[in-house]
């Protein structure tokens, strides 16, 4: 009869909303590359820029081998796209750069490592439904994402370089934060760091890679800047809320 | 009983008649950490009176709808292959007999589904919490309305699309007060169900 709650009845509401608030909570954090290696960014003459094809991706899932996702197949391209480091980029299967045409031939391997943690997980949840999820907000559940990417790339002469790089990340969350977007967005970033740290390594050697033209005398030269193309949660890996964003 | 027929007959066939069927593609269910099921049970509670002691052999129709959550990516690589989720489950059962009662309950639950078939998943699912009734004050076997409900049992999902699925199970029930009152001698029933579920 319009009375105002009582303090306790508010307390109660406050500690349910804190506590359901915490139970929806997760985050994601990278264990800082392996082999990292300083951002690189290079100038390059435009025209000394030779085609990419990209002719195998190999994945493997946990040691077995696995059909390589289309979606995979794009990030990899797009990053080296990123670069700026070739003219153009051709994908196996695909259209082909012409046979006299000088290019560079690229070969990935990516083998991935997930631990979902999945026995903790069954004893935790267990746990927390044995509370009447009372403990959901105090018990958080954890999912491991490794990627380990070996570049082999080979120039139109020949010689072959090869790169290594590895990442590694964490997602954790509680009960009802639990949804599949945060494994995807996990996997997805551990991908991008991983490729992000192998892209940076051709680019070290971005000068291997440029066909040996020469200028015409006194002709404009038109240059490129390549680099890898980073977003800025990359450059400090760090626990983060995976509610922020991560594009650039 | 009439009543009970139709109303079981019009969950049956409403569900068949919303859900979407795909006859071309293959239906193979990716339910990955995260994944949310939201469902409806519907049983028939049958007694069992296991000891002499136990008269009561009450009887009526059980409705349980459930949401729950899977927790794992799949376990092992045979045919013991699963998922482990959890969820909490509401219970309401209309005992007819002896007496027109009723019961409300709510249990949180964990259910393992096995994973190697594509479309049909078997499943085994446990289920446990604090349940009220008004026939349990009335009856010889237990002393008071506040009491507990265990169930353990089994069944098997059919995907009708990779986000619906109808389901067929069994469980064993038992309702006691876990020794608060006495006498605590404890109601048992079978429950045969069928049931949907959507996931998301």
């Amino acid at each position: 009869m319009g009375q105002l709650p009582s303090r306790s009845l508010i307390r109660i509401s406050l500690a349910m909303a804190l506590g359901l608030g915490a139970g929806c909570s997760h985050w994601i954090e990278f264990a800082t590359p392996i082999e990292t290696t300083p951002t690189t960014n290079t100038t390059v003459a435009t025209d000394d820029r030779v085609p990419l094809l990209l002719e195998t991706i190999r994945v493997t899932h946990n040691g077995s081998s696995i059909a390589p996702p289309a979606l995979l197949e794009r990030q990899v391209l797009g990053a080296i796209e990123a670069t700026r480091l070739f003219s153009q980029h051709f994908q196996s299967g695909h259209s082909q750069p012409s046979a006299d045409q000088a290019r560079v031939t690229v070969h990935l391997s990516i083998d991935n490592v997930v631990e979902p943690h999945a026995g903790q997980a069954a004893l935790r949840g267990f746990i927390i439904g044995a509370s009447m999820f009372t403990l959901a907000p105090f018990i958080s559940l954890n999912y491991d994402y490794a990627t380990e990417m070996s570049l082999e790339m080979e120039r139109w002469d020949g010689q072959i370089k090869q790169y290594h790089a590895t990442s590694t990340g964490s997602a954790h969350y509680h009960l009802f934060g639990a949804n599949p977007e945060i494994i995807e967005q996990l996997k997805g970033q551990v991908t991008e760091v991983c490729l992000s740290s192998l892209l940076n390594q051709v680019i070290q050697d971005s000068t291997f890679y440029l066909a040996n033209k020469e200028q015409p005398p006194g002709g404009p030269i038109r240059t490129v800047s390549v680099g890898v193309r980073r977003s800025p949660s990359r450059a400090v890996p760090v626990s983060q809320p995976i509610t922020e964003p991560f594009r650039q | 009983m009439p009543f009970l027929n139709r109303v079981l007959t019009a969950l049956a066939l409403g569900s068949l008649m919303t859900t979407p069927f795909l006859y071309a593609a293959e239906i193979s269910p990716t339910i990955t950490v995260g994944t949310q099921e939201v469902g409806l049970a519907v049983g028939y509670i049958l007694p069992h009176r296991l000891t002499e002691d136990h008269t009561t052999k009450q009887e009526g129709p059980a409705f349980m709808p459930s949401w729950m959550i899977t927790i794992t990516d799949p376990l092992g690589s045979s045919w013991y292959r699963g998922q482990v989720s959890i969820g909490a489950e509401m219970v309401y059962i209309q005992f007819q007999e002896p007496i027109l009662t009723h019961g409300v309950g709510f249990t949180p639950k964990i259910k393992y589904s096995f994973v190697a078939g594509d479309r049909i998943r078997p499943y085994a699912e446990f289920a446990g919490g604090p349940f009220w009734s008004d026939l349990t004050g009335k009856i010889p076997e237990e002393s008071g309305q506040f009491n507990f409900i265990l169930s353990a049992g089994f069944g098997v999902s059919y995907f009708l699309t990779d986000q619906a699925a109808l389901n067929v199970g069994y469980r064993f029930q038992h309702i006691s007060n876990a020794g608060t009152s006495y006498p605590n001698i404890g109601l048992n029933a079978s429950l045969p169900l069928v049931g949907f579920s959507f996931y998301f």
